[in-house]
């Protein structure tokens, strides 16, 4: 008997903090986020794979050797949308266009969503620059958020989250 | 038999100076280049149409890129410190005038539908503000590749535009 009211109480318990566990580890604030760099980055290559965070007022971007910072104060943008990739991308994705009977067209309905985060900065001679990254859904809103509360400006303001607007067009900034 | 040879020999001879000639006009009518050194590249402007962020930091950074990759003019970007010393500044002013975009899915799945497109009317002028040339520049995307490739295509066209136009030396 006690013991069916000690499970009783667990699950009640579990059941009423529940709602806040997965906002804690969706957030994980200077946590490396796996990007994709598109294009932007002084001294990076387009479509360059590496990792992204945000800490102590400024954006790093580590690919191996090669690492990049960039002053969160010198953002004048940012702004977060949507994109997708085909599931089978990259070398072996161009190689299954070839495949025979249109099996390759077919591997093209198979799509993963991405966020984009698009971020316009200057550089130390007022050059105004642009970069745009890919990642993981939802890991873009993360970012910006982070890089705001570090000085960084934005044009599209965050709604609050969950709220019924956050879900409309305008909203929802740029997603596609 | 010989005549037939003749008049075959003197056609051929007819149909080559007529090329020859064509050639030459086409050299001739090629405008004289404008003196620049440097340009400016101001970023893209979307104000009537709605431009996804993404699409319009693409258009402005493939720009540059292909704008470098041409040579002949020292490219700088908007807000540069320095560009305003530089003798015989160009500053390029694009708008966006149509926007269609498409989708990847689709071109890869059907070939034929899908494509995106996006249309820039480009406005070259001199410091003092002066249009120096203006062009209507089409950038598509049809059958490979993602949505971002039409901003490649653009900046391909652009620079060409430019490196045809504009030379450090005036009128080569």
């Amino acid at each position: 008997m006690a013991a069916r009211i000690r499970r009783a109480f667990v699950t009640m318990w579990m059941a009423a903090f529940s709602p806040l566990v997965l906002p804690i580890l969706a957030q994980q604030p200077g946590q490396p986020v796996k990007v994709t760099q598109i294009t932007g980055l002084m001294g990076v290559k387009k479509n360059t794979g590496g990792n992204l965070t945000v800490e102590g007022g400024n954006l790093h971007f580590s690919h191996e050797q090669t690492k990049v910072e960039v002053a969160t104060t010198s953002m004048e943008d940012v702004v977060t949308g949507g994109d997708s990739q085909r599931l089978v991308h990259g070398t072996l994705g161009t190689l299954t266009m070839l495949a025979p009977y249109g099996s390759g067209r077919f591997l093209s309905l198979f799509r993963t969503k991405l966020d984009t985060l698009t971020v316009k900065y200057r550089d130390t001679d007022g050059g105004l620059h642009g970069a745009i990254f890919t990642m993981p859904l939802g890991k873009a809103d993360v970012v910006k958020k982070e890089l705001l509360a570090q000085g960084a400006h934005t044009t599209a303001p965050e709604e609050p989250a969950n709220s019924a607007a956050a879900q409309t067009p305008a909203a929802k900034e740029q997603k596609q | 038999m010989s005549s037939l040879l003749r008049g075959g020999i003197v056609s051929a001879f007819l149909l080559t100076a007529l090329i020859a000639g064509s050639v030459s006009r086409a050299q001739e009518n090629k405008p004289a280049k404008i003196k620049a050194s440097a340009i400016k590249v101001e970023m893209i402007q979307s104000d009537e149409i709605k431009l996804p962020a993404e699409f319009q930091v693409s258009l402005y950074e493939d720009l540059i890129q292909q704008l470098q990759k041409k040579g002949g003019l020292h490219v700088y970007r908007e807000g540069d410190r320095n560009a305003p010393d530089a003798a015989d500044l160009v500053v390029l002013h694009s708008t966006v005038r149509g926007f269609k975009e498409g989708s990847e899915r689709k071109r890869e799945v059907t070939t034929v539908a899908g494509a995106t497109s996006i249309t820039i009317h480009c406005v070259f002028k001199d410091k003092e503000g002066k249009a120096l040339l203006e062009s209507d520049v089409k950038g598509n995307v049809r059958f490979f590749g993602g949505n971002l490739r039409a901003t490649y295509d653009f900046a391909k066209k652009t620079a060409q535009i430019t490196h045809d136009h504009f030379s450090p030396a005036a009128g080569a």
